[in-house]
């Protein structure tokens, strides 16, 4: 049921990670190899995340984040409105609620009286929890959403962005390589036709 | 799964001094807004909470009407643009959960007004539904004749009080919703564990959308499993972005990304001999002298105004275009 990235998306991601690329250009110190990867990466993850324009958790995460690296890149490619939400930032206040939670849920298990039956759901929950802590690791923004049902949700809708950044980007990287691939061709025939004749 | 740390029970909480009918009979007297002043003073916290995503489940009530089951409601979409901003979370939708079951009729139906009382009650909901849940009241009342229930006389009274009161409600344009659970028999029909089982249920279900996205994943049984293939998936995502900026990085030395795109692409699809001036990294190779002082082969397509290629260059340009899309799907 849910989308598959669509062209539409997908072209606006190009036009918003050109935008970004065009600030980059003016700045001279893209000199280095890992200075332009960067530079590239940022843009790119600033045009998937405001794709969704701050509706989803992770985009708005990814966006801080993008933000600490270089924060005058974000402001410049998105529009003012949001340079504010990037100053809100969100409280780790939830993440210390949980391990209190969590250290006092401790100390009353050890009460519990153990079947067999209910070890081996307790071990298959306890795996369960470990890989949603996981996935909450891997997904931007993941470490505030303590509601499950949030983060499947948050992760369906970057899956699809990702796929999309990685679709836009294969193929401009393919024409791109394409292209210097044609040029290194006819250049080395042209050398060829020189040398002979 | 974790359980969340404010789960929506727990705001039904505060409210269980009172008793089931004086709780309904306030709701009805109290309009949004106290919900709302209610809501507002709550850390913020909860408004992250509250802040539900959900889709627009209008195939669902369709559904739901046809088998006169028990009745979602609506779907709204909140969107919490800033943290701080407690009454702009309450001014989009909320979404409300719906689980719907087919059972066969020798099972019990529970009839479970849940803590919608407590939730945000929607201001952009939509005009179907509102039509619909007047249908739903009606539907509501067939499917509490028809039930069974083991629960408490005092609950059937409630709830018989709200139906009468809500058809009331509704034609003054009241916007109460309910989450309908039916539970199967020899289950419990206490609140936690109903809702805790719609919460089960729409994990489940997300995670069924997850597993169609999510390549391979088929083949995995059981949450763990299908879990380590998502993030496994989504790590290798990460890291195609990682290798693929790192590739432009080389073999784009001056980002010149907007005017490579027409100009790459159309050396891709046209078999003209095209020499893109932009990329010197790639002429450092090779060696240029006699090449460059030849103005002829230095065709730089990636300025469209050049007129030493006038003809091809209009063409090109609006086959750009088409290449461009038809590179994007």
């Amino acid at each position: 049921m849910h989308m598959q990235p669509t062209s539409s998306m997908k072209e606006e991601f190009l036009q918003k990670w050109q935008m970004g690329l065009q600030i980059y250009r003016p700045l001279i110190d893209n000199t280095s190899v890992s200075e332009r990867r960067k530079a590239i990466k940022l843009s790119a993850d600033v045009a998937m995340a405001s794709l969704r324009r701050g509706t989803t958790c992770w985009s708005r995460a990814l966006i801080q984040k993008t933000a600490t690296e270089d924060n005058f890149l974000v402001r410049q490619m998105l529009s003012g409105i949001k340079a504010e939400t990037l100053i809100n930032k969100k409280l780790p206040k939830v993440m210390c609620h949980r391990k209190i939670v969590r250290r006092s849920k401790k100390i009353l298990r050890r009460r519990k009286s153990r079947s067999a039956i209910e070890e081996v759901a307790a071990k298959a929950r306890k795996l369960v929890k470990k890989k949603t802590q996981g996935l909450r690791n891997v997904v931007p923004g993941g470490e505030f959403m303590s509601n499950d049902v949030l983060l499947i949700q948050e992760t369906l809708d970057y899956i699809v962005s990702l796929q999309t950044q990685v679709n836009v980007m294969r193929s401009i990287v393919d024409a791109a390589e394409a292209g210097s691939e044609r040029t290194a061709y006819y250049l080395g025939k042209l050398k060829f036709a020189i040398e002979d004749g | 799964m974790l359980e969340g740390l404010v789960s929506p029970e727990s705001l039904s909480f505060s409210y269980a001094d009172m008793s089931v009918p004086e709780m309904l009979k306030w709701l009805q007297q109290h309009q949004q807004q106290e919900v709302l002043s209610l809501s507002s003073n709550d850390s913020p916290e909860l408004l992250q909470i509250l802040q539900f995503h959900g889709s627009n489940n209008d195939e669902l009530l369709q559904s739901t009407f046809s088998h006169f089951q028990m009745v979602g409601s609506g779907f709204g979409t909140n969107y919490n643009m800033g943290f701080g901003h407690s009454h702009e979370a309450m001014d989009g939708c909320i979404s409300r959960t719906s689980s719907c079951q087919i059972h066969p009729p020798d099972t019990m139906g529970v009839m479970l007004k849940n803590s919608e009382e407590n939730r945000a009650i929607s201001l952009k909901n939509k005009r179907k539904s509102e039509d619909k849940t007047r249908e739903e009241e009606k539907t509501e009342k067939k499917i509490k004749v028809e039930a069974e229930r083991e629960s408490n006389i005092s609950n059937k009274e409630a709830s018989s009080d709200t139906s009468k009161e809500t058809s009331k409600g509704a034609s003054q344009i009241q916007k109460l919703d309910y989450i309908h659970v039916r539970a199967r028999r020899g289950q419990a029909t206490d609140r936690h564990s109903l809702a805790e089982r719609a919460r089960r249920e729409k994990i489940s279900k997300k995670m069924k959308y997850l597993q169609d996205l999510v390549p391979g994943c088929n083949t995995v049984t059981g949450k763990a499993g299908v879990l380590d293939e998502i993030i496994n998936y989504v790590q290798s995502l990460q890291r195609q972005v990682e290798f693929l900026s790192m590739k432009l990085a080389v073999t784009n030395p001056e980002l010149e990304l907007a005017v490579e795109d027409l100009s790459v692409k159309q050396a891709y699809f046209t078999n003209f001999p095209v020499v893109i001036a932009s990329k010197p990294s790639v002429m450092v190779d090779v060696p240029l002298f006699p090449l460059d002082q030849q103005g002829s082969l230095n065709l730089s397509v990636s300025n469209p105004n050049q007129t030493s290629i006038d003809a091809p260059s209009e063409s090109w340009e609006t086959q750009s275009q088409s290449l461009f899309a038809s590179i994007l799907r």
